[in-house]
């Protein structure tokens, strides 16, 4: 059963970075794209969907492996950043077309952006337990991969072609080698077996609905003219 | 202020800001699903415009739901983790719940509702509105299961020196949550119902276009506002006898909660009987130009009743983090550095404050400029020559 949460816990952890990757990679390209009007648009439809996954980790690790909330405090700053430069970005979202001047939220969401990105690398390098330099540099390469999977999202989905899964894999890679270097120590601070009982069988049935929803929302707006609401 | 004061305030303060959004999310949730269900069926202009104008309103209010939101969620690991390591094998779970099976699936279907116009099947789109407000009201359930366990920790036992959850159902059973759990959704009745009225009495007070849209608005309202403060009276009172069972002296000698209580059980009444008369000439009440000021004014004290309710909640329950078990003080996560509070405290109490008040502006200038400038749903430009 530890197993098995390990493995959501995984995923959902991957998951994020594959998908939330190409919105922040898009946010830092932000300053130097000529049509910020599509490329927010080409990007909104599947912010809401995509940012999720990273509240669902967080429920996990509350949910199934407590012991571990302390990864938090322990990157106090780190956390407190990745924290406050998310609301920045989703506020420049929501407030770009319609609160003072765009540009102002644009530069918003370009700066939110980079701050999520080096505050992952400062948590996932310190697990690891490498210093805060370290920590800055992973979180540049996640910033640069991120780009890289930004780029390919606007080709592929306002001109068409191609495939978003190398990017997306390699988005995710940041995320992965630390999970898989931490599994034992994971895998030993699980909650009770029977608690993880309780949560499959109540998370189980609801499992289709929510990868329907995610499949829904990709077909829904893979294609087609750019919505606007943004 | 030591580390715990700013902890404590600075989990009170987004708290606050958080109830603030959610509380008007879950009035509207229901009242645009039934608008926008009437304009599936009747595919008529007036009850387009009327969808689009509230489920603006709705959006606009649901982006700070979300980031307070986060900041909430995130803080019991930063701030509390005492909290985590006592008794997160209770608590964790209806916290895992509510992000897995509640939140996740709610934002993924706002997201499709929200770009959903001119492009899903109407039928389906119109489903992704319902699941939306599906999803809030068991997000609600989840997290009220999570504080009913900090009031009574029913379910768990003591196993060495933390908790464990002993009988999951007994969770959802709490004498802490049966009469909160309908007392905070119909609480949230209200603030839609009144925020609606409010809105639509300015604008047929000022006598805009539109009068027939913010007449049948104003009906909406009145009638939601009485359902609601009916409701949350009568199971604001309900409670009192469950909570006191398990927590005698929650309103004893505790200033603070002992006044908050009876500050919004005045405005509960006052409120209610305003809903009671407005229901009487709710007939009327859209011609009535007299009126309309004073239902305008109204509009900020459900809102304010709703936060002197958790403020009564949880400052009857100090000074216990988990009622009788666990102290406030023995949560703080160990060695948390005043630096560290600061630090935390500028940023999200500073950031989340003035993004609250830049979408309260958002929310008044989308209700004066009304229904006739409103960016959802909107039909898409022609697709230009291609740029990128």
């Amino acid at each position: 059963m530890e197993i098995l949460w390990f493995g959501i816990l995984s995923v959902l952890l991957a998951g994020y970075f594959a998908l939330e990757g190409f919105d922040l990679g898009v946010g830092l390209l932000l300053p130097v794209t000529p049509d910020r009007d599509r490329a927010i648009g080409a990007i909104g439809p599947f912010v809401l969907a995509n940012e999720v996954w990273l509240i669902a980790v967080a429920g996990v690790l509350f949910g199934a492996f407590p012991a571990l909330e302390g990864v938090l405090s322990a990157n106090y700053s780190a956390v407190v950043l990745l924290l406050v430069s998310w609301v920045i970005r989703d506020a420049g979202l929501w407030f770009r077309r319609r609160l003072l001047s765009p540009g102002f939220w644009e530069y918003g969401i370009a700066l939110g952006s980079l701050g999520i990105c080096l505050a992952w690398g400062v948590i996932l390098a310190g697990l690891a337990g490498f210093p805060l330099l370290s920590g800055l540099l992973y979180g540049l390469l996640i910033a640069g991969l991120f780009v890289l999977h930004g780029r390919r999202f606007l080709d592929w989905r306002l001109t068409g072609g191609g495939t978003l899964l190398v990017t997306g894999a390699l988005a995710a890679v940041p995320a992965l080698v630390p999970m898989i270097g931490m599994a034992g120590e994971v895998l030993g601070n699980a909650a009770p077996s029977a608690n993880l009982t309780v949560l499959t069988f109540m998370v189980l049935p609801f499992v289709p609905v929510m990868a329907g929803a995610q499949i829904w929302v990709w077909r829904a707006f893979g294609k087609g003219p750019v919505p606007s609401y943004f | 202020m030591d580390v715990l004061d700013l902890a404590r305030l600075q989990f009170a303060v987004t708290g606050s800001l958080h109830f603030l959004f959610v509380v008007l999310t879950l009035g509207l949730a229901p009242l645009v699903a039934i608008m926008h269900t009437r304009y599936a069926r009747t595919g008529n202009a007036l009850d387009e415009r009327m969808t689009r104008f509230w489920g603006q309103i709705y959006v606009t209010n649901y982006a700070l739901g979300i980031v307070t939101g986060i900041v909430m969620e995130f803080q019991f690991g930063l701030s509390w983790s005492g909290l985590s390591h006592y008794a997160g094998d209770v608590f964790g779970a209806p916290l895992a719940l509510e992000t897995l099976i509640a939140f996740f699936l709610e934002s993924t279907f706002l997201g499709l509702w929200i770009f959903g116009w001119h492009r899903l099947p109407k039928w389906l789109h119109l489903a992704t509105i319902w699941l939306v407000t599906i999803t809030a009201y068991a997000s609600a359930f989840w997290i009220m299961v999570a504080n009913s366990f900090l009031q009574h920790p029913a379910g768990s036992v003591r196993d060495g020196d933390v908790l464990r959850l002993d009988d999951f159902s007994a969770l959802l059973t709490n004498p802490s949550l049966s009469m909160a759990l309908p007392h905070v959704l119909s609480a949230g009745l209200t603030v839609g119902g009144f925020v609606v009225m409010g809105a639509s009495a300015y604008h047929l007070f000022r006598k805009t276009p539109d009068q027939e849209l913010f007449s049948r608005s104003l009906r909406m309202g009145i009638w939601t506002a009485f359902v609601g403060s009916m409701l949350v009276v009568g199971f604001g009172f309900a409670q009192f006898g469950p909570v006191t069972s398990v927590q005698p002296d929650k309103f004893v000698d505790k200033p603070v909660a002992a006044m908050a209580l009876s500050l919004m059980i005045l405005l509960g009444h006052l409120l209610q009987l305003a809903a009671l008369a407005l229901v009487v000439v709710v007939k009327w009440a859209p011609r009535w130009r007299g009126l309309h000021p004073l239902i305008v004014l109204l509009t900020p004290l459900p809102f304010l009743a709703a936060v002197l309710g958790w403020i009564a909640r949880e400052e009857g329950r100090q000074p216990w983090m988990i009622w009788d078990r666990l102290k406030v003080a023995d949560a703080l996560t160990p060695g948390l550095t005043s630096g560290e509070i600061t630090f935390s405290f500028i940023g999200f109490v500073g950031v989340l404050s003035l993004l609250a008040v830049a979408d309260y502006v958002l929310i008044v200038r989308i209700i004066r400029r009304g229904p006739h400038e409103i960016a959802l749903g909107e039909r898409p430009a022609p697709e230009p020559v291609l740029t990128y």
